[in-house]
């Protein structure tokens, strides 16, 4: 069964995309109206006038729906304007955004589970009984409950609510209960956000010294929106030297924001009008599926790429051109106005560096289709195979659409900041980068950050001669460490020499291979204390592929294969058992 | 919010006179968005006015969605007089014949104090978990620090409570924040005018957000009132209106101590303007950004946080920061108080995009810890400072015979100019500001604050003394050349410098740009 489906005719896929989103739809809503009303609502009263108006609701809503299964007929919904119908629509859609966003990001993370829920601590048997009843009713007729989730909220609030409990939930019970050497080693270990944590120590040492500690006013005031000019003029003289580019870049075509999210959020909505699409070849990193969604309503197409080897490619993942051609015209039969391709160099989540002649292929496609590409390099200065050879956008001699390429880098993974909250665009597009400048104040950097950050970049005899080289031995050693396990635990997975992560196949622990059991399998790691992202997390299309972070200390990360081994072990026990039982059932 | 500043000073030039007439298609709206393509407004121009940030947008890009377009000429049109003034700042010694800032609002009298405190050892920890992704909310400890803070500095009657605090890069990200977690697109608050002007751009650029100016009055109308004075009547009148125009208002900003009016809001006028919202089921936010600026004790200043009772509390949001009350706009630190979980979740959840450094998360949390250094050192010596000052510009304009507004908080004077504008027109207003600038000092007129009597210029007056002497030289002589048109050049040297200002005298003296031909455009 799960090879059947890996290699995937379309029906079977779209069948299994179906079921991932019922699933989702099951579980969302009882755990988000759990947590709205035990979590918020302390008494008994209040639970049951809730009960009350859902059941309201939802009768109100079944008289509605009799007819038909909401999300398949949206569009031809859309099409009926009349009055009745409008109010439906509207709350449909939501569901079908947070259904979008839930298949994105594995919203079922959160269904409730024992070891997870410290918030269900918070009621009695009583309310636990109630809750339980609440789960039924919800259980029937799953989303409906979206509508009143908040009476305050607007849709797009309640929306980015929804995101909120779904996807940092299990983030939130990682934050009360992280791993600590001496203090909680039975916590939960991340290795599902990309840190890097192997660098501390150094980062600590240089930030601790005593020139990162200057003050002027001028650092307590507002500045240029764009950013502090020193610190444009050091990004500018620091891409122009790590990107290895021709000529020397310019301070003026950069602008600095509240992180990488930020960068892209703005240009998303610089670029692309509400509903409007970007193409982006997936896997790849959902966390920009919020930037672009949920504040600028930014549609991201997916070009699906094969982890098997075919006729136009080399290597697993391979993007191709056809492939965004492809794309590109699907997107545009269905009506959907593509602005841009998106990138990301080196990739993540599958590690992979574009060589310079494909990255021009994409260049030269997104041209010939006036298209805008926003290029990622977040990870460039992470690439710590020496026989990789990393190609920034910026190195190259001349850009075909120079005007519309706008590349994208930041501290948070080269520098093991993420907490600096800084991000870096360089375009040679005057009109964008001015766009882009207007959220300077929206996503603004703290004057004495900006001062440290110029001195980071500033101080290149550190980079090169002491963080650089001391940051990619740890990071081959432990992607060693992590590598020769999954080796020996025969797990097919991507070896490449950038990034933080392995992107890997477990598909062989999953049956059938559907993404609810990649799911259940990321529960059962949960379970363990142990965080990963699952594919679906990357709007991979093929089930059974995880991401594992394995920029961690030695310590955390032995740990962490530890338990990693535990859960895949307990995952082939009960699959031997679960196939002894399927015959007999038969 | 590096745009207060810059909006503030570049405000005047994001106020072209002929804007609203100007009908504009959709597509400078939020293309899918019907709601958002304008509609001519303004039939009771008296009462309020439904604001278009984007009227006079026209422009067309090649590389830019539309709303790109118009965010970029947000940009653009803001330009004018901020590039203005960052291409020739004033500085002492380097460019003394610089252009003087007194139109962005910040507190530059206290940065020795400032510059001592967050140089001390406890400010300069750095630690692995200050270096990592964060709780979205904000550190632990810092949303603790703040609710203690708030709890004393804004007398709440019980204990306020971390969980309900969000920290974010700035009060002008609370206003994003907020405007797109309780509007739809094109839906509207409702905000009394004159204001602090950002506000629109912080609620468009993201949310797609309008505000419906509740236009104040200067004329005072009885004996227990004041001029600008809000009232629920004016602010029903505006609902109205607004509704009648179809457009949805999901709640009213109010700003106290309020911004450029320099006034305050009495607790029974607080508690009437919340339960006007209430009534409308309207969220308030209440903006208290300059609540530890109150350099007149007499004034008797309460936070919304200290209402025995709020009558909504699950719609009332209060934010505030250390822009201005620690002179640190540059360092960007806001906080939203709100006891609505929704609300503070939805804004949680968009922190990603207005967080702050965790270093800099630590030093705030260090800095609102130590009440003693603030209670003894620096407020006292902060409300001195803003006294003297204020007492200086206000003498000033006393000599000058110009009437203006200001009840002892924030940074600046509300002045009438209108007699210096013979025909009371916003063009008018806009020349006598060029005129400023074209002398080498910034202030803010009054479109910029949606005030709809032409006339009214902000003047900020937090600024060192030898900066603020002559940035009012400035202003007099520019005053004073246009009241005596003709006339032989004013008297300006001759007025006395006081003794701490000794060296603004000097300073003017051979000052070569003062009193030259003044261009008019």
């Amino acid at each position: 069964m799960c090879s059947e489906l890996t290699r995937s005719s379309q029906p079977v896929e779209a069948k299994t995309k179906a079921q991932g989103m019922s699933h989702q739809s099951d579980v969302l809503p009882c755990d988000q109206l759990r947590d709205q009303v035990i979590g918020n609502q302390s008494s008994h009263t209040q639970l049951m006038e809730t009960l009350l108006h859902l059941r309201q609701t939802v009768d109100d809503c079944i008289t509605q729906l009799t007819t038909r299964p909401p999300q398949l007929d949206l569009p031809l919904e859309e099409q009926r304007h009349n009055q009745a119908t409008g109010e439906q629509e509207a709350f449909l859609r939501r569901v079908v955004n947070l259904l979008q966003s839930g298949a994105m990001w594995g919203l079922g993370l959160q269904a409730p589970r024992p070891t997870l829920g410290p918030r269900d601590d918070a009621g009695g048997g009583q309310q636990a009984q109630l809750s339980r009843q609440l789960d039924q009713l919800v259980h029937q007729l799953s989303h409906l409950e979206v509508a009143f989730v908040s009476h305050d909220l607007s849709n797009r609030g309640i929306d980015i609510s929804a995101f909120e409990r779904s996807k940092f939930q299990d983030f939130k019970t990682y934050q009360g209960d992280k791993y600590h050497e001496d203090k909680n080693t039975m916590g939960f270990i991340n290795l599902g956000v990309s840190e890097n944590k192997l660098c501390t120590d150094l980062m600590t040492e240089r930030l601790s010294r005593s020139d990162m500690n200057h003050l002027e006013d001028a650092l307590l005031q507002y500045s240029d929106q764009r950013g502090q000019p020193f610190l444009r003029e050091e990004v500018a003289r620091f891409l122009t030297y790590y990107c290895k580019s021709p000529a020397r870049l310019d301070p003026e075509n950069v602008v600095v924001l509240s992180g990488c999210c930020s960068v892209f959020s703005a240009l998303a909505t610089v670029l692309c009008d509400p509903g409007e699409a970007l193409l982006t070849p997936t896997p790849f990193f959902g966390g920009l599926v919020m930037g672009s969604y949920l504040y600028s309503k930014v549609e991201l197409m997916p070009v699906h790429l094969d982890s098997e080897i075919t006729d136009g490619s080399a290597r697993p993942f391979q993007l191709t051109v056809d492939k965004l051609e492809q794309a590109l015209l699907e997107a545009t039969l269905k009506g959907k106005k593509v602005r841009g391709l998106l990138l990301i160099n080196p990739q993540n989540p599958l590690g992979d560096v574009y060589s310079r002649d494909s990255l021009e292929e994409y260049l030269e496609f997104a041209k010939r289709y006036n298209l805008h590409v926003i290029i990622d390099e977040l990870y460039m200065l992470s690439v710590f195979d020496d026989s990789v050879t990393f190609r920034s956008v910026l190195s190259m001699e001349s850009l075909p659409d120079p005007n519309r390429t706008h590349m994208i880098w930041g501290t948070s993974k080269d520098f093991g900041i993420s907490g600096f909250r800084f991000g870096a665009l360089y375009t040679h597009n005057k009109e964008v980068a001015s766009a882009v400048s207007s959220f300077g104040f929206l996503n603004g950097i703290s004057g004495i950050t900006q001062y440290k950050l110029c001195r980071l970049l500033q101080d290149r005899e550190w980079i090169d001669k002491v963080y650089l080289p001391t940051n990619h031995s740890r990071l081959k050693a432990a992607h060693r460490y992590i590598t020769n396990k999954l080796k020996a635990l025969k797990i097919p997975f991507l070896n490449r020499g950038s990034g933080l992560y392995v992107w890997m196949n477990l598909k062989e622990y999953l049956q059938p291979c559907t993404f609810e059991e990649e799911l259940l399998l990321h529960h059962r790691f949960l379970g363990n204390k142990l965080i990963l992202s699952p594919g679906k997390t990357y709007m991979c299309k093929e089930p059974g592929w995880f991401r594992l972070i394995f920029s961690d200390k030695p310590l955390p990360l032995k740990l962490a294969m530890h338990r990693f081994y535990e859960v895949l072990a307990e995952q082939k026990r009960d699959l031997r058992v679960k196939q002894l039982e399927d015959p007999q059932k038969e | 919010m590096f745009a207060l500043p810059e909006k503030e000073s570049r405000a005047p030039s994001t106020c072209p006179g002929p804007a609203s007439t100007q009908d504009l298609d959709s597509n400078c709206g939020d293309g899918l968005e019907r709601e958002c393509s304008r509609k001519p407004d303004q039939k009771l121009p008296e009462l309020y006015g439904v604001g278009d940030p984007t009227a006079g947008f026209s422009s067309n890009s090649s590389h830019l969605s539309s709303r790109g377009g118009i965010i970029k000429w947000f940009w653009d049109s803001a330009e004018a007089g901020y590039r203005t003034y960052h291409m020739d700042e004033y500085d002492e010694d380097k460019n003394p014949s610089g252009i003087i800032n007194l139109g962005t609002s910040e507190n530059k009298l206290c940065f020795d104090l400032l510059s001592k405190r967050l140089s001390q050892s406890d400010m300069l920890r750095v630690e692995p978990a200050l270096l990592q992704y964060p709780d979205w909310r904000g550190h632990l400890f810092l949303r603790e620090e703040v609710a203690r803070f708030l709890s004393f500095y804004c007398k709440s009657p019980a204990p306020l409570q971390a969980e309900n605090v969000v920290v974010l890069n700035g009060c002008a990200s609370v206003f994003s924040a907020l405007a797109t977690v309780l509007c739809e697109v094109g839906e509207a608050f409702l905000i009394p005018a004159p204001y602090y002007g950002a506000i629109t751009q912080h609620v468009c650029l993201y949310g797609n957000v309008r505000l419906v100016s509740v236009y104040l009055d200067s004329e005072v109308t009885g004996p227990d009132t004041r001029p600008f004075q809000l009232t629920v009547e004016k602010l029903e009148m505006a609902l109205q209106g607004a509704n009648s125009q179809g457009i949805k208002v999901k709640g009213l900003i109010l700003i106290n101590p309020q911004n450029p009016l320099g006034d305050i809001y009495s607790p029974a006028e607080l508690q009437n303007f919340l339960e006007f919202a209430k009534r409308h089921e309207l969220h308030v936010m209440v903006d208290e950004v300059y609540m530890l600026s109150v350099f007149e004790e007499s004034v008797g200043y309460r936070s919304v946080l200290s209402l025995e009772r709020l009558p909504d509390p699950q719609r009332t949001h209060v934010m505030w920061a250390t822009s201005k009350d620690f002179g640190m706009s540059g360092l960007r630190f806001g906080t939203l108080y709100t006891e609505n979980r929704d609300v503070a979740t939805a804004v949680a959840s968009l922190c990603r995009y207005h967080g702050l450094s965790g270093l800099v998360q630590h030093q705030m949390a260090q800095l609102l810890r130590d009440r003693d250094w603030i209670n003894q050192v620096y407020l006292p010596e902060n409300h001195a400072r803003l006294k003297a000052a204020h007492t200086y510009v206000a003498g000033e304009l006393r000599a000058l015979g110009i009437p203006f507004l200001s009840r002892g908080a924030g940074f600046f004077i509300w002045a009438d100019l209108r007699k210096y504008l013979p025909e009371g027109s916003f063009e008018e207003e806009r020349r006598l500001w060029r005129r400023f600038l074209d002398h080498k000092v910034l202030v803010s007129f009054g479109k910029a604050f949606e005030c709809k009597e032409p006339g009214w210029f902000r003047l900020v007056f937090s600024d060192k003394a030898h900066r603020l002497c002559l940035g009012m030289q400035r202003v007099r002589q520019v005053l004073e050349g246009k009241s005596q048109v003709a006339e032989d050049p004013p008297a300006c040297q001759t007025q006395e410098p006081r003794d701490r200002h000794r060296n603004c005298a000097l300073r003017s003296q051979d000052n070569p740009s003062l009193g030259e031909d003044l261009p008019v455009k």
